[in-house]
């Protein structure tokens, strides 16, 4: 079928087209593959974060290799075959040599900003990788060229290999460790070496590659073995590679599988009892000892996992802050949103009637349903009888069902709570947003309790915000119209420790919260808010400030005129008054410089690190000024500046004067919504130039600034894919080439497009699907195969092109703008139908769009190429190659500032204005020189 | 793979430790300390010749590291880091050089915390003065350290106690960081005589040695440990950074007992207050600046 369009010069013509298409789908599906194994790689091994940044770096190489092609168009497409061969022979041997050598330089995330050598350690793990990606780039780039005529098809050999490949590589991560994953696009391409050399009859290159592959793979898992040194390198600070320190530490489960790379490890060494609180020293006669075995996920962790304690040692349960909701509760029906490592259902299983509890993550699920070592350990709390296992997303379960429930609880749900030295990725948070918080609150019966409780090792507090504002809006949303949200709402927090907000259907009362106070009083936890709490609104003005040149430092331009009101400092001022608290203003206030330590003189006595001392402080958490347990003369603590703001954010939102706060704070506290997912991303995008000299101080913000960092360098890459062919070329290759610029804008926009509609798709069907590996592999899959045939398709619409494509235009950008507006309910709608449906309804809403998105490339490379402008063919697959790295890096941004809905709506304002560029594709070589030598 | 891994390198560690001491020994044995510690030692503060003199004379350290030391003292002076003269002398007379892996020596007066290896890592300069000033650690109190780590810490205590104890979890490290000790008691820094160390499980402080008047704990760990607390004598402090190392907070945790015998624990943060998270001031040379002007981080 593809005679006329291969020269009968090529031995290649006289084979079976079918086998260069098979071949290119291969290659294709091993490149994808790869770019998948090296993110696993880093996730396991360091931050994921730093693998994408590798990645979208690598994938622009990928693009800047058409610059080089571009520029010896004419050689390559005369050597075409040689270099396909060449390079085809090359990928798989780099592949494993780049890995192995890039496995024995691992950067240290956490020393990026203090040692230079680190960067140059990141930089070579970016040379390395990008080694097979160009040995793949040349392959594709010189098929590509050679096949111009019909890009349609080779474009869908292409598109349906790599989608096609990336499901194959999700399949195998049941099958293989991280450290082994690189032997599936190994495998891809020697299969794609066969095929490609058995189109060609050629058998020297046949044997070649046999031997090529024998070597690989037997370097890949004999070499590092017998030099000793590491297949995969785990950094020192990821948290299993403290577990596997400790001296008596076993392994006693592993699983790998989509879902994570997981481990659990044992060890007397083990201890976890989250956001206890402080008095169980001396309330408790011990701690269960040997109570716990940890979990980690792709090295991430631990997740404490607990053994079935007797009913002595449940003691020290009432200690933990999800206790909370069954100090008002007895014996309720429980739901339980996020199982993990399954404390929070202990708790609930000790206090309830009956339980039900949701996992979303079936690799969780499996190890403790089938593993006999986890089983017995936990008590196969699984099975327990009083317990019910959802075994999908709670926030979906909650969501759907007509099941209501006296105690719903999200409590640590997924994280350990120590800091991660490498900062966080950023990940849609959807059991967190507004409408899961709405869902959660009309699921409750009534007088039903919903407990959240959330990590606060946060100072200045960022997460708790979020999470303050967004289950008030919610409220709002479960109870439209509901007067008196003060009455409904009770927080307390534990200073670097916990906050734990509860929510009751129908409000607080009075006895509900005398129990809640003397409970929070007997836990020396900090009241935020409770029905009736007053706030001395007037110390507001000065504790944002306070906070803001807390990390920002003092404004030059303020700092003089500020200093008094600076003085203010929250700490030595507050006195939040509890509605009817006996008036205890300090009596006295430190006078020291409330942002820093005093001058010390030798005499002075004054210690500036105890300020409580001597300093008469309003007790919050004495109601009615009684003290059941402490000491009703002594001095109360002081209260710390988080707790504060935690006390003045909720009275904020409690009493509609929210905007003040969040506009005068310094960092971005907005709801989370099923728009905007993320506790990521806090830095206010006006304050990022102020980050660049302090990063340290945003390490847990790096997975944000990272991508900052990945947008800088792909468009300054971007911009020299541009610039060099125009300096160097111009007048030789592109002056016969009418309308560059109106071609390279269609094709940024194509690349820019496409690759936004993707990864924030991906985003979006987590949502019903639950799962960020299957949403990937749905959309990865999906999008390419769908339009692959859509590129197949447009070969039919070839001769009337320019009176379909405009239409094809206006119709992808009609849809992506509509979806941005009308996906929320439809994926809400999917979500609660079964998990196979719910697979089927995504691949239906992503084919309409994806096909008609097939059309524009593979119609405009193919006129290139018919045209014969074959430096404007390699340089528009480059331009669109990069552009996909900008546009990757770009939803993110765009996500966490606008909303996941604005990245689809830009994609489709994309492809609007790559319409009537589209046109100038058909401009016709100016004749001015002798045609290319082809 | 990664055990094996990890073995094979605790077992190089293990094994290069007493080489690396007696190269240290050996390098050192010429170079005794010339005058032992005393709690009376009062090197010049003010002055930076005299004390970069008076360190030679009497400590008989090298007089680029001493120089290092008295200016990242005055930045820590000028930070607020310290104020105290006793912290102030502490500083001085702690050689934070040897506590360095050798690559990092260069840069080990640098704010910077710096990697150790085993996933641990040396805090900078002003972290580590801060959470010791704000023990307000006296002569003669027991002070309790829950991570040994690269011993810094420890040894800064020695100078203000007789009576530190310390616990590393990490074997290879709690025995790499004992040697270390013992060659700097060989050459004659008789005040690390002061620090007690044990490898095991912090979690569970050091009972037989308690009750302790300040505990100081470097470790990860989702919630306090109650032992921790049960050991801390009333009215004692402990302190425990939280948070990434470069924006770490210190939670200060004061155990109270009332007249009536009421136990109460209070957490505050050390300054009470917000304070600028990051070192304001740098060195430039000779001069200390204000930082975050603009310009580079400090490097040496």
């Amino acid at each position: 079928m593809t005679s006329s369009s291969l020269s009968s010069s090529s031995r290649a013509a006289n084979q079976p087209a079918l086998l260069f298409y098979l071949a290119v789908g291969l290659v294709s599906a091993a490149v994808i593959a790869l770019q998948i194994v090296i993110m696993r790689i880093f996730s396991v091994g360091s931050w994921a974060h730093f693998g994408s940044m590798v990645v979208s770096l690598v994938m622009m190489g990928f693009g800047l290799t058409s610059v080089v092609m571009c520029g010896a168009n004419a050689w390559f497409e005369k050597h075409w075959q040689g270099v396909a061969n060449v390079s085809l022979l090359a990928f798989g041997p780099l592949m494993v040599a780049a890995n192995l050598l890039a496995q024995q330089i691992p950067f240290n995330a956490i020393f990026l900003i203090s040692d230079a050598v680190q960067k140059w350690k990141l930089f070579g793990n970016f040379v390395l990788y990008l080694t097979p990606f160009l040995a793949g780039a040349f392959f594709l780039g010189a098929v590509f060229l050679r096949m111009k005529d019909v890009f349609g098809r080779v474009y869908f050999a292409d598109l349906v290999g790599a989608g096609v490949g990336g499901l194959l590589l999700l399949g195998c991560l049941f099958l293989f460790r991280p450290e082994n994953l690189i032997v599936v696009p190994l495998v891809l391409w020697f299969a794609s070496g066969l095929v490609w050399f058995a189109a060609q009859s050629n058998h020297k290159p046949t044997i070649a590659l046999v031997a090529l592959a024998a070597l690989s793979i037997g370097a890949h898992y004999w070499l590092p073995g017998a030099l000793a040194i590491p297949k995969l390198a785990v950094s020192d600070y990821k948290g299993v590679s403290y577990a596997r320190k400790f001296p008596d530490n076993q392994r006693v489960y592993e699983s790998a599988s989509p879902f994570g790379y997981l481990e659990v490890y044992s060890s007397s060494y083990l201890h976890f009892a989250p956001g206890l609180s402080d008095n169980a020293a001396f309330n408790l006669p011990e701690i269960p000892p040997n109570a716990y075995l940890g979990m980690y996920i792709d090295s991430d962790g631990p997740f404490g996992v607990m053994r079935k304690l007797s009913d002595a040692e449940s003691a020290y349960f009432r200690y933990l802050p999800m206790q909370y909701p069954y100090v008002l509760k007895k014996d309720p029906s429980t739901f339980v949103v996020q199982f993990g490592g399954g404390i929070s259902t202990r708790v609930a299983l000790h206090n309830s009637k009956h339980v039900t509890v949701a996992e979303g993550n079936p690799a969780i699920l499996d190890a403790f349903r089938n593993d006999k070592a986890l089983r017995d350990f936990s008590g196969d709390i699984l099975n327990d009888p009083k317990l019910n296992v959802i075994d999908y997303d709670g926030r979906l379960y909650l969501a759907n069902t007509s099941n209501r429930y006296d105690v719903i609880d999200l409590s640590l749900a997924d994280s350990a709570g120590l800091s991660n030295p490498g900062g966080f990725a950023i990940v849609e948070k959807y059991a967190y947003t507004r409408e899961a918080m709405a869902a959660y609150m009309r699921a409750l019966a009534d007088g039903g309790v919903l407990s959240v409780t959330l990590w606060n090792k946060e100072e200045p507090p960022k997460s708790v915000l979020k999470l303050y504002a967004t289950m008030v809006a919610a409220a709002q949303d479960a109870e439209p119209g509901a007067k008196n949200l003060s009455e409904r709402f009770y927080a307390v927090s534990s200073y670097l420790s916990t906050a734990t907000v509860l929510y009751k259907r129908g409000g607080f009362s009075a006895d509900d919260v005398a129990k809640l106070h003397e409970h929070s009083h007997a836990m020396s936890f900090d009241e935020l808010t409770y029905p009736g709490f007053e706030f001395d609104a007037t110390q507001t003005a000065a504790t944002l400030k306070s906070y803001r040149e807390g990390i920002f430092g003092v404004d030059a331009a303020t700092a003089s005129a500020n200093t008094a009101s600076a003085a203010k400092s929250p700490d030595a001022t507050v006195a939040s008054k509890p509605a009817a608290a006996p008036t205890t203003e300090p009596t006295t206030a430190p006078a020291v410089d409330p942002t820093a330590p005093a001058e010390p003189s030798a005499t002075s006595a004054a210690d500036p690190t105890a300020p409580a001392e001597g300093v008469a402080m309003a007790d919050p958490t004495a109601p009615d000024g009684t003290d059941p347990n402490g000491d009703p003369n002594g001095p109360g603590p002081a209260q710390v500046p988080a707790t504060t703001m935690g006390q003045l954010a909720w009275y904020a939102l409690l009493h509609n004067d929210w905007k003040t706060v969040a506009d005068g704070y310094v960092f971005d506290t907005r709801p989370l919504t099923n728009n905007r997912p993320y506790f990521a991303a806090y830095v206010k995008p006006a304050d990022l130039p102020r980050t660049t000299d302090r990063l340290e101080i945003f390490q847990d913000e790096w997975g944000y600034l990272l991508l900052w960092a990945t947008l800088a360098i792909a468009a300054i890459a971007a911009t020299w894919l541009v610039a060099i062919p125009v300096v160097l070329n111009w007048r030789t290759i592109f002056s016969r080439y009418p309308g560059q610029f109106r071609t390279i804008l269609y094709f940024a926009c194509l690349g820019l497009g496409y690759i936004m509609v993707e990864v924030s798709l991906i985003a979006k069907f987590v949502l019903p699907l639950g799962n960020p590996t299957v949403s990937a592999s749905i959309l990865i899959t999906g999008m390419l195969v769908f339009s692959g045939l859509g590129s197949l398709a447009s070969e039919r619409f070839m001769e009337r092109a320019k009176t379909v494509m405009p239409l094809i235009f206006i119709a992808i950008g009609a849809m992506l703008i509509a979806y941005g507006w009308l996906l929320d309910p439809a994926l809400n709608a999917i979500g609660s139908l079964p998990y196979a449906l719910r697979l089927v309804c995504c691949f239906v809403l992503i084919a309409p769009p994806a096909f008609l998105m097939g059309f524009p490339m593979s119609t405009a490379m193919t006129w290139l190429g018919r045209l014969n402008k074959n430096a404007m063919f390699l340089w528009a697959w480059g331009i669109n190659g990069s552009f996909s790295v900008i546009g990757a890096a770009l939803v993110p941004l765009i996500a966490t500032s606008f909303g996941l809905a604005a990245v689809l709506q830009i994609s489709g304002i994309a492809y609007l204005i790559a319409a009537p560029a589209f046109f100038a594709v058909f401009l016709p070589l100016k004749d001015t020189h002798p045609a290319p030598v082809n | 793979m990664f055990r094996r891994d990890f073995v094979l390198r605790s077992l190089a560690a293990v094994a290069a430790a007493p080489l690396a001491r007696f190269a240290h020994a050996e390098a050192q044995a010429v170079s005794k300390v010339p005058v032992p510690f005393t709690f009376d030692m009062t090197p010049p503060i003010a002055d930076r010749e005299a004390f970069i003199a008076w360190g030679v004379k009497n400590r008989g350290e090298d007089p680029k590291f001493l120089m290092q030391r008295w200016n990242r003292l005055h930045a820590l002076i000028q930070n607020k880091d310290v104020w105290d003269d006793k912290d102030k002398i502490a500083f001085l007379l702690n050689p934070r050089e040897e506590f360095c892996r050798p690559v990092n020596r260069p840069h080990a007066y640098d704010s910077a915390f710096l990697d150790i290896g085993f996933g641990v890592t040396i805090s900078g300069p002003h972290a580590v003065a801060r959470m010791t000033q704000s023990l307000d650690l006296k002569r003669g109190e027991k002070v309790l350290e829950i991570g040994t780590g690269s011993g810094y810490q420890s040894s800064y205590l020695s100078r203000m106690t007789d009576k530190v104890y310390t616990i590393e979890i990490i074997k290879p490290l709690a025995e790499r960081t004992r040697g270390v000790y013992d060659d700097l008691i060989a050459r004659g820094y008789t005040e690390y005589k002061n620090i007690s160390t044990k490898q095991a499980d912090g979690y569970y402080g050091w009972e037989e040695k308690g009750p302790f008047d300040k505990i100081i704990v470097t470790c990860g760990i989702d919630h306090i440990p109650p032992p921790l607390l049960r050991q801390l004598k009333a009215g004692g402090t402990m302190v425990i950074p939280v948070g990434p190392p470069g924006a770490q907070r210190v939670l200060k945790v004061v155990k109270n007992q009332a007249a009536d015998g009421t136990i109460t624990v209070a957490r505050s943060d050390i300054f009470g207050k917000i304070v600028p998270f990051v070192p304001f001031t740098k060195l430039d040379g000779d001069a200390i600046k204000g930082a975050h002007n603009g310009e580079a981080k400090d490097t040496k």
